[in-house]
């Protein structure tokens, strides 16, 4: 049976999928239905009829709706005008009310635009660090060779490739375009009277090519000509000034005897800022034949610096790679000892991010920690911002109460207010931006470009950044501004005019927050106190050996060793003079020993009898070579954690064999540390040097005299060698770098304490102001009722004592955890000092926050009561 | 039967002319324009409303609803001094279209 009724519910239905009709609207469309059916009706018509007659004249829902919506825009335009005056009214009240409160505005605006103006540093450092060595035309086409050989368990990435394997690569695969290898050298350069020590790189006449550095002067063709160099403008300028160089001759001494004359055939551009992979003079690759005396590529044994394949799509990498099988079989044929495990390819837009893995390639990744902590610190700077501005807020709220309630009375509901305080707190945040900003640029950035020795820069025509800062501002203003917002809007008037809502002093939230605060300044105050600690401790520390009293050179040859040490043995200040081929702190070599039960790998140097005197290395068993160096050709003098690791009772006496010879050990000296602090002891052998391959020449002066010593040697160097500079130096500065990186952490870390401790402070100022602000009646009558000091300042401290008490007992062992795992993390050996950083730490973080609340007590027990009671 | 554009173009003077003779409700509206029209012009009633919305947020009707004890609520619509003289302008141009017509017309008879 057919239900008129139902059929009308049903046929209404329709209408509420429809935005466009409100209530009323489908009221009438039902009222027009039932009217038409009735008259229907009355015409004799049965009720299924005259119900679709009805409909069916009625017409299509959805057209009408179509059209009934059309309507509504309209309506926005008429609304949006309302919307232009209630938002104008909003900012009104927001700068009436700033200018009113200038310290909430200030800690609000400053403390934001301090943690913007930090991000955007943090923006700079990381859009540089990832914009490294991508600025080549054909970057994406371009990898590195390399190859990873198995160490004691693990895998180590080596960025070095043997000689010959350019060029089959090139013959063995269609899909790579291009290959190009790099020999890094170490010569001699004279141009006319300017005589420099100078690294070059051998390479093929592919590299502009692939490495697309634009050219000043002249053309990058011209590599493939033998006789031809292309320079840096930093060296054209160097040698040449202003003028255009190409033409002009330069001679090339390399290993003291081979000279070569080359022709400038070009001068690159200046190297954009975000680079690692440069070049200070190129030359044909085949001079290596001539100037290193190499008779072949084809020795598998020697390795090259790096060799670069260009692909025709770098789909195909994937293929080459497994086509590198066959050399793999090559390679481990000639070094057996070096057995490598396979071939990788690593994209050079990569490189700089990998290189942290990779031995010995040819980019490098300064910025690991960069990457890692500063995101952090950024984050807990806006975290500490957004906190202030939070309480503030919320504490503030009790002073606009009225407002709100106004609000609320003439028609705001709660979205209205809630979108007022959003209003207000992303007017503040874009304030903040624009500050922040400015801080960054002209404050924040330089100050890191100077310390850090960083290419960092904010340029205001890049995109990124405006979109990158205007992400900032929005996370940063919804962040700090919603909680607030709708913590406002709840308020209930009646309460409000009631004078009975209480709210901001006993917000649980905003002593979560302030405690949070707490947290993070005793962590940044911790992180300043344990650097410096770090730093004077590893000032202090031995390196296992006498750097203060030795000056070393790096010399060509056996000759000007003789003559030297024929001149520098009339100085009665020098206790003694030494020839290696190899020198702590600046070179040596690596070697594979066979045990019976293992292979094990070692670092080499081979020195002279006098070595260990000279440097000041520590005998602690067995003996030094002798003066009879032929004598001396099998033994061999090992450190002490080798010879732990030997696993024997006693190693003096034992053999093994080292590159095909046998070996006795002869001897063992103390640790010491060939690298700087950031390296663990290695395990290393020693043994007699042959004179023909000496490189270094070391000398040990009289205490006091190093300096004296040092000005006769290159007083004596200067007249043997007029046209060789002097390439050495006292051996204490050969850690000159990592002394220096350890100051700048020590800078950095308190740069950043100092922030959080402001910030901080700033906050907690804020609120303890505003607290007292609001109950300044209640200490007034305090006052005159006879309240003396201690109970003032039990009434106002009462809230923070636990607080802070309960912050620090957290914060203490947070930051001791925090920062000595940092330290552990750079410094593999351990660290002597305790808990004094910490103690130090919430000592100096307690006197702050006494103080702090300590003004604000004295200012009301100065306080005329009588002025406090008019306050309504 | 008279086009859909020229339906659409007229309703507003319709709608607005009927209400000018006393307030009145939709169904009612309607079912005057089909009995003016002799069923000539002919579009779906639903279509009517958005007209009359529209009308009444432009200003020139105004409508409320009106509770009786015997019949249905129904929603009345009223029309507004704004709306008569909307009327009027309306009525100024459709009178000129006409002139226009029928002059045109007129000659076209006289010629042939």
């Amino acid at each position: 049976m057919f239900n008129l009724e139902k059929a009308i519910k049903s046929w209404l239905k329709k209408f509420y999928k429809h935005s466009a009709f409100n209530h009323g609207a489908i009221r009438e469309m039902e009222l027009h239905l039932r009217d038409h059916i009735e008259d229907l009706l009355s015409e004799g018509k049965a009720e299924e009829e005259a119900f679709l007659t009805a409909v069916t004249e009625f017409g299509d829902i959805k057209i009408m709706a179509k059209e009934e919506y059309s309507n509504l825009k309209r309506k926005t335009t008429i609304r949006s005008i309302i919307y232009t005056h209630m938002f104008n009214n909003y900012f009104k009240t927001l700068f009436r009310g700033m200018v009113k409160r200038p310290l909430t505005s200030f800690i609000n605006v400053f403390g934001l635009a301090v943690a913007i103006g930090i991000c955007m540093v943090v923006y700079s450092f990381m859009n540089n660090d990832y914009s490294i060595d991508r600025f080549h035309t054909n970057k994406d086409h371009v990898f590195l060779t390399t190859f990873s050989v198995e160490s004691d368990g693990d895998l180590e990435n080596y960025g070095k490739s043997p000689i010959p394997l350019g060029e089959m690569l090139q013959k063995d695969f269609a899909s790579i375009e291009r290959v190009c290898r790099i020999k890094d050298g170490n010569v001699i350069m004279k141009v006319n009277d300017k005589v420099f020590n100078e690294r070059i790189r051998f390479t093929d006449p592919e590299f502009l090519d692939m490495l697309t550095f634009p050219l000043k002067w002249g053309d990058a063709s011209t590599l493939s000509d033998l006789n031809s160099i292309i320079i840096s403008e930093e060296v054209s300028i160097k040698y040449f000034g202003d003028e255009n160089p190409v033409g002009k001759n330069m001679l090339m001494k390399v290993d003291g005897s081979n000279k070569k004359t080359f022709k400038v055939a070009g001068v690159a551009k200046p190297f954009p800022k975000s680079h690692i992979i440069d070049f200070d003079f190129l030359v044909n690759f085949e001079n290596l034949k001539e100037l290193k005396s190499l008779n072949s590529f084809t020795d598998w044994k020697y390795l090259v610096d790096a060799t670069l394949i260009q692909v025709d799509d770098p789909a195909n990498i994937a293929s080459v790679k497994t086509g590198m099988e066959k050399y793999k079989l090559l390679q481990n044929q000639v070094e057996k000892d070096w057995a490598i495990v396979s071939f990788d390819f690593v994209s050079i837009n990569d490189l700089h991010l990998a290189s942290g893995d990779i031995v010995d390639d040819i980019s490098f990744d300064g910025t690991y920690e960069g990457r890692v902590t500063l995101p952090i610190i950024a984050i807990f700077m806006i975290m500490l911002a957004c906190f202030n501005y939070i309480n503030i807020a919320i504490v503030s709220a009790s002073r606009r109460l009225k407002e709100i309630g106004l609000r609320k009375v003439i028609g705001a509901n709660k979205k209205l207010v809630t979108i007022q305080f959003l209003t207000e707190n992303l007017v503040i945040t874009f304030f903040a931006g624009i500050l922040g900003l400015v801080l960054a640029m002209s404050i924040f950035l330089p100050w890191f470009v100077d310390l850090a020795d960083m290419p960092l820069e904010l340029s205001l025509l890049d995109q990124k950044l405006w979109i990158f800062l205007l992400g900032t501002m929005i996370f940063t203003g919804l962040i700090s501004g919603i909680y607030p917002a709708f913590y406002i809007a709840k308020f209930d008037v009646i309460t409000i005019f009631k004078g009975s809502v209480k709210f901001g002093k006993k917000n649980t939230l905003t002593k979560v927050f302030l405690a949070v605060q707490l947290i993070l300044a005793c962590v940044g105050i911790t992180g300043a106190v344990m650097f410096a600690q770090n730093s004077s401790y590893q000032a202090s520390r031995s390196w296992g050996y006498n750097q203060h009293d030795a000056l070393y050179a790096a010399i060509p040859d056996y000759s000007t060793y003789e003559q030297l040490t024929s001149l520098m043995n009339q100085n009665t200040d020098i206790l003694s003079i030494s020839g290696s081929e190899h020198h702590l702190a600046n070179s040596m070599s690596a070697a594979v020993i066979h045990l019976p039960d293992r292979q094990y790998k070692v670092k080499q140097l081979s020195v002279d009898a006098n070595y260990f005197y000279t440097m000041g290395l520590e005998l602690i068993a067995g003996r030094e070579f002798q003066k009879d160096f032929e004598s001396e050709k099998n033994s061999i003098i090992i450190n002490e954690m080798m010879a732990k690791d030997l696993g024997m009772s006693d190693p003096i006496g034992n053999s093994f064999k080292m590159n095909d010879i046998s070996y006795e050990i002869i001897g063992i000296i103390k640790d010491f540390h060939f690298n700087n602090f950031y390296y663990e002891h290695q395990p290393t052998v020693f043994n007699v040097a042959n004179k023909s391959d000496y490189q270094y020449i070391s000398i040990k002066a009289k205490e006091g005299s190093q300096k004296d010593v040092y000005m006769d040697f290159q007083k004596n160097w200067a007249t043997l060698y007029p046209e060789t500079p002097f390439k050495g130096g006292y051996q204490e500065d050969a850690w000159g770098e990592f002394y220096e990186e350890l100051g700048i952490m020590e800078k950095f870390t308190t740069a950043i304490a100092i922030i959080f401790v402001i910030l901080t402070c700033l906050g907690l100022y804020g609120l303890v102001k505003l607290n007292i602000a609001g109950r300044i009646r209640e200490f007034s009558i305090r006052k005159v009722l006879g309240a003396d000091l201690k109970s003032i300042a039990y009434n106002v401290a009462k809230q923070y004592v636990l607080l802070s008490f309960i912050a620090i007992l957290l914060g203490a062992p947070i930051s001791y955890l925090l920062i000595t795992a940092n330290i552990d993390l750079m410094f593999p050996d351990p660290r002597p000092f305790g808990y004094s950083g910490v103690i130090i730490s919430v000592f100096f973080l307690l006197s702050i926050l006494v103080l702090v609340i300590a003004t604000q007590i004295w200012k009301v027990l100065k306080s005329n009561p009588s002025e406090g009671l008019k306050v309504e | 039967m008279i086009s859909k554009n020229l339906t659409a173009a007229s309703t507003k003077p319709i709608i607005l002319g009927i209400l000018k003779q006393g307030s009145s409700y939709g169904y009612l509206i309607i079912k005057k324009i089909k009995e003016l029209s002799g069923g000539s012009m002919k579009y779906s009633d639903g279509m009517l409303y958005p007209v009359l919305h529209r009308l009444e947020k432009e200003g020139l009707i105004e409508s409320k609803w009106t509770v009786n004890d015997e019949s249905r609520p129904r929603k009345y619509y009223e029309i507004t001094s704004e709306g008569k003289e909307a009327l009027l302008a309306e009525k100024t141009q459709w009178t000129q279209v006409n002139a226009v017509l029928n002059e045109l017309w007129g000659l076209e008879t006289k010629t042939n």
